[in-house]
């Protein structure tokens, strides 16, 4: 009983997953450019098809989808903890929860996800003025895109039978909904079948939000503060869903 | 009849790939993710680029199946070890090479036919032209497939496979004019553009199409770059196959 007591119940577990989100940087230079590479490949394509007046937008756009992306890597990196490892066992028998292994896993992978979102708001910074409420705003709608991805990750992790599997069901759910959102062009432009599926997304509402407070396209305070409640409801109902499937437990 | 014993096996290799690429449907759906995002891109803000798009993803589907080969021999060689069982075997190292990229090859044809239907549908095109675009298609797998063989062998861990692969394919598939046109590159990189497998082969069959003015000697560099590229690349992997070949 004693012992228990004296067992430690809260630690270090956040910065140590920032860690080892680091340890990868560090140790595979590589691998950490490659996957923050195809949203500037991106945004260089977008620069040499689209009209000059989008690009600000796809660069806010690219930051939103770097964010998004994230949660590919959390699939990725569960999975193989999981199947491959067989770390997750041992997390489960540990006293760390599964909503703060998510966290962890989320943490690490955002760390290779943070130079090139920087990258990008400068960029975004040098193509036009940036007001500091439209910063925050910026920040909150990566945040939440942040939180819901990678718990849908984690959540579709936790299913996948197979190393196999992986790298084309992460690639296929990402990209669909990284496509499907209208992160890179506006709303307006897409076919009405098109507008009404990217509604049901959570990105479509944080797109409109950061278009919106960046002056790109037509939209009222009202209308974005529908937006924002929209944002966050989706949000939290994504990851309602995503922790209802998600599996913790030992095999 | 030296000849013969070299690439027997070939076949029978091929339909081993084609049977482990088959069976895995989810990648097959998955291969044509960047090229299906790039044709979104075009169609949503650039649609009178549509056609030069649909050339490009032709050749870059085939560019693309390197990325495949080099993932699947560095997985039977490093994760499965069997490669040490078939060069053992009376399996000729290039039959191994063949095989594995015409099974591979072979496998993801869905997602170029369902290209190709689309381009012949938005790109009216002769006979000749058809032609012309499926012997720049075949250059191009040859190239990949045999560079991407090559490659596979110098990498002893598996991690560090698909960075690199995804590297090479996304920046020769993305950067070059490979889903938009040549003009709207830098005209002092022109020839640069026609060299390059990727671009040069999109080039060359959008030229083939009637969509894109080439001058002859334009036509001329590309073309024969790529048909030198192929048979160089193709070459050397034959003879780096035996090289390689080892037991661990």
């Amino acid at each position: 009983m004693a012992g228990e007591a004296a067992m430690p119940r809260a630690g270090r577990i956040l910065p140590a997953w920032g860690l080892i989100g680091w340890r990868w940087i560090s140790r595979n230079p590589a691998a950490a450019i490659v996957p923050v590479l195809l949203p500037f490949l991106f945004l260089y394509f977008l620069r040499i098809i689209s009209p000059p007046e989008y690009f600000p937008l796809a660069v806010a756009g690219a930051m939103l989808y770097t964010t998004q992306n994230v949660g590919s890597w959390c699939l990725m990196d569960a999975a193989v903890n999981r199947i491959e490892l067989h770390l997750q066992e041992l997390f489960v028998a540990s006293p760390l929860g599964k909503v703060r292994y998510l966290f962890g896993v989320a943490i690490s992978n955002l760390i290779p996800a943070v130079p090139a979102i920087v990258v990008q708001g400068i960029l975004l910074a040098l193509l036009m003025p940036v007001p500091l409420l439209t910063w925050a705003v910026l920040a909150g709608c990566i945040f939440v895109i942040w939180i819901l991805f990678s718990a849908i990750g984690i959540a579709i992790s936790t299913r996948i039978l197979s190393q196999r599997e992986v790298w084309p069901i992460g690639n296929l759910v990402f990209s669909v909904l990284g496509i499907l959102a209208p992160i890179y062009y506006p709303l307006a432009i897409l076919p009405p079948a098109w507008q009404a599926v990217a509604r049901v997304l959570p990105s479509t509402y944080a797109a409109q939000l950061v278009q919106g407070s960046l002056g790109l396209i037509p939209i009222t305070a009202e209308e974005m503060a529908l937006d924002a409640v929209l944002l966050v409801v989706s949000a939290v109902i994504g990851i309602a869903v995503a922790l209802s499937i998600y599996r913790w437990r030992e095999p | 009849m030296a000849f013969v014993r070299r690439w027997k096996g070939t076949g029978v290799f091929l339909g081993t790939e084609l049977r482990m690429t088959l069976h895995d449907p989810l990648a097959i759906a998955s291969s044509a993710l960047v090229e299906g995002i790039l044709l979104v891109f075009v169609w949503v803000l650039a649609r009178d680029l549509l056609p030069f798009a649909l050339l490009g993803s032709l050749v870059y589907s085939l560019f693309l199946i390197g990325q495949y080969v080099l993932s699947e021999a560095a997985y039977i060689r490093i994760d499965h070890r069997l490669n040490e069982m078939y060069h053992a075997s009376p399996l000729s190292p290039e039959a191994y090479f063949l095989g594995m990229a015409s099974g591979i090859g072979i496998g993801y044809v869905p997602t170029t036919l369902a290209l190709f239907v689309l381009a012949l549908v938005v790109v009216p095109m002769t006979a000749a032209g058809f032609v012309a675009i499926l012997g720049v298609l075949l250059a191009v797998w040859t190239i990949s497939a045999s560079i991407a063989y090559t490659i596979s062998t110098l990498f002893k861990d598996m991690k560090a496979i698909w960075p690199w692969a995804s590297l090479i394919a996304n920046v020769l598939g993305v950067v070059p004019p490979v889903f938009y046109p040549l003009d709207r590159w830098p005209v002092e990189w022109r020839s640069l553009a026609l060299v390059l497998p990727t671009s040069g082969g999109a080039a060359l069959a959008e030229a083939a199409a009637g969509i894109l003015p080439l001058a002859q000697d334009e036509v001329v560099l590309a073309a024969t770059a790529l048909g030198l590229e192929a048979l160089v690349a193709f070459a050397f992997t034959v003879w780096w196959s035996h090289r390689s070949a080892r037991e661990a």
